[in-house]
């Protein structure tokens, strides 16, 4: 760590840590509400509804704290200078973080605006709004001042404007149920297919360049041709979500065929950092880092690549959409290309930020391959749930519980798998709070 | 190498922008063509008033509508087609009663009753949206699939649903279900064959003089053969 301002950071990831383990508890309850059966008396006061509210805030809070943090980690760097406020934004961390408490303690109060996945009521989202904005100008002030531009800076400023100016269209209420969902998808879909994927590929080329010391007219170069064809296919691919909303039916071709084409950069990215790998100059320090590298271009290409087009072609989605199938796929995309890249860059940085240049890589290992096979067992556990239910439920008609008595068995499974989740990330956590110095030389091969 | 990084930020450029005024024209026809497909005109006040109820419970968290939402409960968008106004108003006022027996729940929100009408609105103008015919449970083109399912058992075995219809299960029992008067079914077809069996079932003593059960001679010839050969499965 060469920059002083690379410290406000931590703070940013050790939240982001807490909250991962938050997500990973209220999920087990989820799977929870799925197989058994709870009194009347529980379900009134703390309905599935609010769990899963608090469940996917939780997720998308501790994965924007990881990105935000990682941006500071990275910007020195990449910048050659200082952090233009470190008071900001350990403040803006402040805020944040209390936006959060306030918005999960509001949830149990029904201070809900009843809008899956951008539940926090308006008066949050001003917060959020304000605080973000803040962010971007501690970034963008960083970034001027220094005049170092980069491909790598481009990219990530040009994702995280793209990113606060997509929140906006979630914010205000729409009379039209059709509009609502249209413009919801401009949140969701073009985060996670778009702007989420610029932050993390440009996040994803600076930990590949500092740990392969390929140079950096190499990564770029690739960065250009990935992030390309991410908005190339994400953009038009968000038709994929507008085939049975009320639309015209033209975003069955249009949804049909760009989202087809989704898996292609994410196949190029893996192609490319195995490349990068091969042709590395610099000698393997930290294999665990290496490990969620590689490990998570292939989770990505599985999770959010291959499960996205198993049933993104119309004639498929429309037997699976709206069932477990989408959970399978949600699970496992959103585990393999944020997640994991989180985790990457806090493997990166917190044993560094706290002083320790090499450490010992048993834990991490454990830790990475118990979440890797458990969160791969859990989406096979409602993939099948999921194929069941498109089979009984939309084939052969079903009622929704008697296919859903069908699919009891795989959600108690899912629980299991949820179980052994938990280990892996709370040993993952562990590890990254406490990173033990490595006791011999490096463990190069 | 040939392929420079000018090369790149070109397929940069013209990847993005190609996509996003693609998506923009179409998003302004989406916009002219949802009146239509989602009858916008019969977008009432009160239309508008239970949208705001379906948010202000979080609904949408544990249902789906349009297929987006929580998997945990049925899909709203065919509600109104499936349980009808009555159905509605039921379930959301007292789901504790509903869903008594129902090993999943649904909570008591207490909601007023012009909510519920609201809501009930809500959902008779989404059930309008023209979806693709989706969800495929609840197209147009098929029949109810309460329908489909009898349908579908009975054309399995026309003779299961002849056997339960004329009340065989009155005196005899398969797979533990039925009366006791005569003896279970189960293994009755390695004591004749069906055209025996067949001619016992209307008229018992001419086959075996023994026999306790009554004639059935209101079945035709061709029922008695069709319970048969049910029967003649149940070995």
């Amino acid at each position: 760590m060469q920059y002083e301002s690379q410290k406000v950071a931590y703070p940013y990831f050790a939240l982001a840590l807490l909250l991962l383990v938050l997500q990973v508890l209220m999920g087990l309850w989820l799977a929870i509400n799925y197989f058994v059966t709870l009194p009347q008396s529980l379900v009134n006061v703390f309905p599935f509804s609010t769990a899963r509210a608090m469940h996917t805030n939780l997720l998308v809070l501790w994965l924007l704290l990881g990105f935000m943090g990682g941006t500071y980690y990275l910007l020195p760097d990449e910048t050659k200078s200082e952090i233009y406020s470190q008071k900001l934004a350990y403040l803006l961390l402040v805020i944040f973080a209390l936006t959060g408490v306030v918005a999960l303690v509001g949830f149990l109060f029904g201070w809900n605006q009843g809008k899956p996945l951008l539940e926090i009521p308006i008066e949050l989202d001003i917060v959020v709004v304000v605080g973000v904005l803040l962010f971007l100008f501690n970034v963008g002030m960083t970034m001027i001042k220094a005049k170092n531009w980069t491909a790598i800076q481009a990219t990530l400023l040009g994702g995280l404007v793209f990113l606060a100016v997509l929140y906006l269209f979630g914010i205000p209420f729409y009379q039209n149920l059709t509009i609502d969902w249209y413009y919801w998808w401009w949140v969701i879909h073009l985060w996670v297919e778009g702007a989420w994927e610029l932050v993390t590929a440009a996040i994803f080329a600076w930990i590949l360049m500092k740990i392969t010391g390929v140079e950096r007219e190499v990564v770029e170069k690739w960065l250009y041709v990935e992030i390309g064809l991410f908005l190339f296919t994400g953009i038009a691919g968000t038709g994929h979500h507008y085939y049975w909303l009320g639309a015209p039916r033209y975003w069955l071709w249009i949804g049909g065929i760009f989202s087809a084409l989704e898996p292609l950069p994410i196949l190029l990215m893996v192609i490319d950092t195995m490349k990068h790998v091969k042709h590395r100059k610099l000698e393997i320090k930290n294999r665990i880092v290496w490990i969620y590298a590689v490990g998570g271009a292939f989770f990505h290409l599985l999770g959010a690549g291959l499960w996205g087009f198993a049933h993104t072609l119309p004639q498929i989605n429309y037997y699976t959409h709206g069932s477990q199938v989408t959970v399978s796929h949600g699970h496992l995309a959103f585990f393999g290309a944020y997640a994991m890249l989180n985790l990457m860059v806090f493997y990166y940085a917190m044993p560094k930020l706290r002083g320790v240049e090499e450490h010992a890589e048993g834990r991490g290992k454990f830790g990475f391959w118990t979440m890797i096979s458990a969160m791969f067992c859990l989406g096979l556990a409602f993939g099948v749930a999921g194929v069941l239910q498109a089979y009984l439920e939309r084939v052969l008609g079903f009622g929704y519980m008697s296919a859903q008595e069908q699919m009891r068995l795989w959600f108690a499974i899912a629980f299991v798998c949820g179980l052994g989740f938990l280990v892996g990330v709370l040993v993952t956590v562990y590890d990254l709070f406490f990173p033990k110095p490595a006791t011999h030389g490096a463990p190069a091969r | 190498m040939a392929f420079t990084k000018k090369g790149a930020k070109w397929i940069f450029w013209v990847g993005t922008l190609s996509s996003l005024i693609l998506f923009l024209v179409l998003t302004v026809d989406t916009h002219r063509q949802v009146k239509v497909l989602t009858h916008a005109e019969n977008l009432s006040e009160q239309v508008v008033q239970g949208k705001r109820v379906w948010q202000k419970y979080n609904c949408n968290d544990c249902h789906t509508i349009l297929g987006f939402g929580g998997y945990y409960a049925p899909d709203m968008t065919k509600v109104y087609k499936r349980i009808g106004k009555e159905g509605i108003r039921e379930t959301v006022k007292k789901p504790q009663v509903v869903f008594a027996n129902s090993w999943r729940k649904m909570p008591q929100q207490n909601l007023k009753d012009k909510e519920v009408e609201d809501l009930i609105a809500f959902f008779k103008w989404v059930n309008e949206i023209n979806t693709n015919d989706w969800p495929p449970q609840d197209s147009d083109k098929l029949p109810p699939s309460s329908i489909r399912r009898m349908v579908a058992g009975v054309g399995v075995s026309p003779g299961g649903a002849l056997f339960k219809e004329k009340g065989c299960f009155g005196c005899h029992k398969i797979g533990g279900t039925g009366g006791d008067a005569g003896p279970a079914m189960e293994g009755v077809g390695k004591k004749y064959d069906a055209a025996k069996l067949a001619q016992y079932i209307r008229d018992p003593a001419s086959v075996d003089p023994k026999s306790k059960m009554p004639k059935q001679m209101d079945l035709t010839p061709d029922q008695a053969q069709q319970i048969a050969q049910f029967l003649m499965g149940l070995k």
